[in-house]
C-alpha cells in the first residue's frame, strides 16, 4: 500500500493526458489541432519525436533553402480547409506551394489519354513546409496558453509498458526519462513501435515498387498552366506535379531493379531518362533501360537521338499532350522510397489509437496517403473533444471508438480503390490495356468485366 | 396513472413504519453483485457507460442554454444583442451567423467562468461522479449510494485517474439521511434510480433539499409503457441479455407526465413549505436504446427512458 502511494507522488510530474508519437505531418496537426481547440487546450500534451525537428522546421521558415526539397505532396482541398481551421495555414511559406487544377494522364502503351475533370484544386507543399507551418502555429498557441505542449526531439521511444495499477501505457525514451500517459496516439509512421506495443495487426503487402522522386526544372520553351502529368507505364506511373517558378517534382514508381537503375544514373542522363519516361513508346523504353544498365556509353545519345525523332513526328496541335521536357535537375533531389499498401486491423486500442501512415500507407498514385491521415486527426480530434466535454477519460475506449468507426471503411474503400489503380495500369496484358484506354470512368462503368480484369490482373502481379 | 398514485400516497405510512431506507433489500443485493464488473464498458454495464453520453450532454446543453448572457453587464455596449424571435426564421443569414455567433461566444466565456458543485445521488460505481468530475467547470462532486460493494468499487477505481482523485468524493448514506443544512449543491443529478426505489416521492422531495436556489436537478428513469417494458425487460434482460436479470421492476417505471404532474401538484399545494413550490420543469428529453447503435435522443419524452431536469428558482 505504501509503494502504491509513493509511486504515485514520484510519478506525477512525468504523468501527461496525451504522449504522441512522432513529429510527421500527421503527429504535428494533431497537436496543434488539441492545442487550438477550446475544448481540448487544457488537456497535457507531449510529442515525442525521434529526429531533430525544432531548429530545421524554424530555418525553414527563416532562411529558406534556395531550392525546392524532394518531399512534396499534394493537398487536398479538404486538408487545406482544415489546416486553415487550426490557424496553421497562414504559418506556411505560400510561394513555395502551387496549386493546379488540371491533371493530365495517359497511357504509356496504348498512348490513349483523359483529362481528369478535377473539380477541386490540389496543391503541392514540400512536407518540411507543412511541418514548419504547423510548429510555427503551435509555438503561437504555445505562447498564448498556460498548458503548453511539451516536445522532446531527438528522443526515441525505446520501450512500452503497462503500468501495474493503472494500465496506463508507460514509456521509456532514450534520454532515460519515462512517461506515462491516459492516451498514446502514435503518428511513428509506417513501422509504428506504438502499433506493434499495442499488438495490432497490419495486413498488406508491398508492391514490389519503389518510388523515385526526384525534383526539375521544366525547359522554358513556353507558357503553361500549372498541371499535373500522369503517364501509366506497365512498370509504374511516372508523375510530374507543378511546383512554382517551373520546378515540378517527380515520383516515378517502378521495379526495384529499375529503381536501382535510375538511382546509378549520373545526373544528366537522369535527365534524359526522365523525358524519355514521359514521351517514348514503351518498346523503345525497354530497350533504353537495357542501355543503361549494361552502362552503354551510347545512353544520352541513343535518348536524344530518340526524343527528336519523336519531336519530328509530333504536331504542334499535340504538343501540349506531352508535359514540357525538363531541363535542370535539382542537385543532390534524387531519392527513392519504397512502396506498399498496409491497413491496420484496428485504429484504437484501450488506451492506444493509431494516426496517418501508423494506421495506412498507400501507393503514392494518387496523392492521398498525407491527406488520409490529416482527414484522421480531424475526425479524433472531434471525438476527443466530445469525450471531453462528456467528461469521458478520453484513453478509454468509448471515447475512441467514434474516430475508429468512421475512419477505418473510408480509408478501407479508398485503399482498395488506389489498389486497383495500380494494378490496373501496371499491365500489357492486351485485352486490359484496351479496356483501360476507354478511360478510368469507362471501365468502373463496365462493372462485371473490370471485376474480372482485376481479378486476373491480381493473379499475376500480386506479390 | 392511478397505479403511480397509489404508490405515491402509499408513501408516508410506509416510510413512518419503516425509517430505514427508501430502497428495498432485493434492490441492494442485486446492485451489490454487479459491483466487480461496472467499470468493463464491454459488461453488464455497457448500457449505462452509452447512456452516460447522452445524460452529459443533456446536462451541458442544459446548463448552457439557460445562461443568462447578460447579467450584471450593465454597460449597453457590453450587452448582446438577444432577440426576442428566432433570427434565423427572420434575418438574413450574415446577421444572424453574427448574432448566434456573439451569443455563443459569450455562452462560452460564462459557461468556462463556472465552478459548479455537484451532487449524485445513488451513483453506483460512479460513471457519472467521475465525468462530472472531469468538466474543467466542475469544483467538485460528491457521490452517495447505499451498496457498500458498488461504492467500493467507485472509490478504487477513481484512484486510478488524477483528474478525479482530488475532486471527488463517496460517501454510504440515503439520500433522505443526507443533512440540508450542510449540504447545498449547484448540481443534483440522480440517473436510473427513481425506478429502482420504493417511494419515489420520498426520494425525490429529499433530492430537492439538496439543491442551490439558481441550481439543478437532473433525473432519468423509464416511462411505464409497453414499449419500455419491451425494450428494457423483455429484450434488455431476457432475450438480448444486455443487461442484468432483475434490474428493473415494471410497476416501478414512472412517466414522464406523471413527474411533470408531481411537481405542479407542488405548486398548488396549500402548504406554502412545499419545496416544489420553487421547481419549474426546464426541459425533458426521450431516448431509446438501439442496438448496435446505443443511445439516441427521441422527440418523444413518453416512451421509453427519459431524462428531466428541474430548476430551482434565483
Ligand atoms: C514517394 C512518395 C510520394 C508521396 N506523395 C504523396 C502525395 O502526393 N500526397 C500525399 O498525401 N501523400 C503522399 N505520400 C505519403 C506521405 O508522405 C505520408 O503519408 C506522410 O508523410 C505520413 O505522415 P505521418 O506523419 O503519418 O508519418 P511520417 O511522416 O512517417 O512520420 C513519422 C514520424 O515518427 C517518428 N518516429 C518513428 N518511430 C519513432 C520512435 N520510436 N520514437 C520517436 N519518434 C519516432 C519519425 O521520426 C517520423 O518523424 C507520398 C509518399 C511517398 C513515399
Ligand atoms: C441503476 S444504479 C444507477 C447508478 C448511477 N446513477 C448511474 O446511472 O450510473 C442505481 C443506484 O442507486 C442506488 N440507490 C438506490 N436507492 C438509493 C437511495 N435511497 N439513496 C442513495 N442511493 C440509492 C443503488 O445502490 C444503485 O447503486
Amino acid at each position: 500500500m505504501f509503494q502504491v502511494i509513493r509511486r504515485f507522488a514520484t510519478s506525477v510530474s512525468n504523468v501527461a493526458d496525451i504522449v504522441i508519437i512522432g513529429g510527421g505531418p500527421a503527429g504535428l496537426t494533431l497537436g496543434t489541432a488539441l492545442k487550438n481547440s477550446p475544448v481540448t487546450k487544457h488537456l497535457k500534451i507531449h510529442l515525442v519525436e525521434g529526429g531533430k525537428i525544432i531548429e530545421p522546421l524554424n530555418s525553414f521558415l527563416e532562411t529558406p533553402p534556395p531550392n525546392y526539397l524532394n518531399r512534396v505532396v499534394s493537398l487536398t482541398p479538404s486538408t487545406i480547409g482544415f489546416l486553415d481551421s487550426i490557424g496553421a495555414w497562414s504559418h506556411f511559406n505560400q510561394e513555395r506551394t502551387q496549386s493546379y487544377d488540371d491533371i493530365v494522364t495517359y497511357d504509356g502503351v496504348s498512348g490513349a489519354r483523359m483529362n481528369f475533370e478535377h473539380p477541386d484544386i490540389a496543391t503541392m507543399v514540400e512536407t518540411t513546409n507543412i511541418q514548419a507551418g504547423l510548429l510555427s502555429r503551435l509555438n503561437e498557441l504555445n505562447s498564448q496558453q498556460e498548458v503548453k505542449l511539451v516536445i522532446q526531439e531527438d528522443t526515441k521511444v525505446t520501450s512500452i509498458a503497462k503500468d501495474s495499477i493503472t494500465q496506463w501505457p508507460t514509456l521509456k525514451l532514450s534520454n532515460g526519462d519515462s512517461l506515462t500517459c491516459r492516451l498514446l496516439v502514435g503518428c511513428d509512421g509506417y513501422n509504428s513501435p506504438v502499433r506493434h506495443f499495442a499488438g495490432i495487426e497490419s495486413r498488406g503487402w508491398s508492391y514490389n515498387r519503389w518510388g523515385v522522386v526526384a525534383t526539375f526544372k521544366f525547359a522554358d520553351t513556353e507558357f503553361r498552366f500549372p498541371t499535373g502529368w500522369q503517364r501509366f507505364l506497365p512498370t509504374g506511373p511516372l508523375a510530374l506535379l507543378p511546383l512554382p517558378n517551373g520546378y515540378t517534382s517527380m515520383v516515378w514508381s517502378t521495379t526495384p531493379e529499375l529503381a536501382e537503375m535510375l538511382l546509378s544514373l549520373d545526373e544528366t542522363e537522369f535527365l534524359s531518362m526522365v523525358n524519355a519516361g514521359t514521351r517514348l513508346s514503351t518498346e523503345e523504353l525497354s530497350m533504353i533501360y537495357d542501355l543503361a544498365k549494361s552502362k552503354s556509353p551510347d545512353l544520352l545519345e541513343q535518348i536524344q537521338w530518340r526524343l527528336n525523332l519523336f519531336a519530328g513526328k509530333l504536331k504542334p496541335a499535340d504538343e501540349e499532350n506531352f508535359p514540357l521536357q525538363v531541363s535542370e535537375i535539382v542537385t543532390g533531389s534524387r531519392a527513392r522510397f519504397p512502396l506498399k499498401l498496409s491497413h491496420a486491423d484496428t485504429y484504437v486500442e484501450d488506451r492506444v489509437a493509431l494516426v496517418g501512415d501508423a494506421a495506412h500507407t498507400t501507393h503514392p498514385l494518387a496523392g492521398q496517403g498525407l491527406n488520409m491521415g490529416q482527414e484522421d486527426v480531424k475526425s479524433l480530434v472531434g471525438a476527443l473533444e466530445r469525450a471531453t466535454s462528456r467528461g469521458l477519460d478520453i484513453g478509454n475506449s468509448l471515447a475512441l471508438e467514434p474516430y475508429f468507426s468512421e475512419r477505418w471503411p473510408q480509408n478501407h474503400v479508398l485503399l482498395g480503390v488506389m489498389d486497383k489503380i495500380h494494378k490496373i495500369y501496371s499491365t500489357d496484358f492486351a485485352p486490359l490495356v484496351a479496356a483501360r484506354s476507354f478511360g478510368v470512368d469507362v471501365l468502373n462503368s463496365l462493372g462485371p468485366i473490370k471485376d474480372f480484369m482485376v481479378g486476373r490482373i491480381s493473379g499475376n502481379s500480386k506479390r | 396513472m392511478h397505479h403511480l398514485r397509489r404508490q405515491f400516497s402509499h408513501v408516508g405510512r410506509l416510510l413512518q413504519q419503516s425509517k430505514l431506507t427508501a430502497t428495498s433489500e432485493i434492490e441492494m443485493s442485486h446492485f451489490n453483485q454487479l459491483a466487480s464488473t461496472w467499470w468493463d464498458v464491454n459488461g453488464p454495464q455497457r448500457i449505462l457507460h452509452k447512456m452516460n453520453l447522452l445524460r452529459m450532454d443533456f446536462i451541458n446543453d442544459t446548463i448552457k442554454s439557460h445562461l443568462k448572457l447578460n447579467k450584471g453587464v450593465t454597460d449597453p455596449e457590453e450587452q448582446i444583442y438577444i432577440p426576442p424571435f428566432n433570427v434565423d426564421n427572420v434575418l438574413p443569414k450574415e446577421i444572424a451567423d453574427r448574432i448566434n455567433g456573439e451569443q455563443e461566444i459569450r455562452r462560452q466565456q460564462l459557461w468556462q467562468q463556472l465552478k459548479l458543485d455537484a451532487l449524485d445521488i445513488g451513483c453506483g460505481g460512479g460513471i457519472l461522479s467521475e465525468s462530472l468530475a472531469r468538466l474543467p467547470v466542475v469544483n467538485r462532486v460528491k457521490g452517495i449510494d447505499l451498496s457498500t460493494e458498488v461504492l467500493e468499487v467507485a472509490r478504487q477505481h477513481k484512484k486510478l485517474d488524477p483528474m478525479v482523485r482530488e475532486k471527488l468524493t463517496y460517501e454510504l448514506k440515503a439520500v433522505e439521511d443526507l443533512d440540508p443544512n450542510t449540504e447545498q449543491y449547484d448540481v443534483v443529478t440522480m440517473f436510473e434510480m427513481l425506478e429502482h426505489v420504493n417511494y419515489p416521492a420520498e426520494v425525490l422531495k429529499a433530492a430537492l433539499r439538496h439543491v442551490k436556489p439558481g441550481g439543478w436537478i437532473f433525473i432519468s428513469t423509464i416511462n411505464r409503457d409497453l414499449i419500455s417494458w419491451f425494450t428494457t425487460i423483455f429484450m434488455g434482460e431476457h432475450i438480448l441479455k444486455i443487461v442484468p436479470l432483475g434490474t428493473h421492476t415494471y410497476d416501478k417505471y414512472i412517466n414522464e407526465k406523471e413527474l411533470e404532474k408531481w411537481v405542479e401538484d407542488g405548486h398548488e399545494n396549500s402548504d406554502l413549505g412545499d419545496l416544489r413550490k420553487q421547481f419549474e420543469v426546464a426541459g425533458s428529453k426521450g431516448c431509446v436504446y438501439l442496438p448496435c447503435y446505443g443511445w439516441k435522443f427521441t422527440d418523444n419524452v413518453e416512451v421509453g427512458n427519459y431524462f428531466m431536469a428541474l430548476k430551482r428558482r434565483d
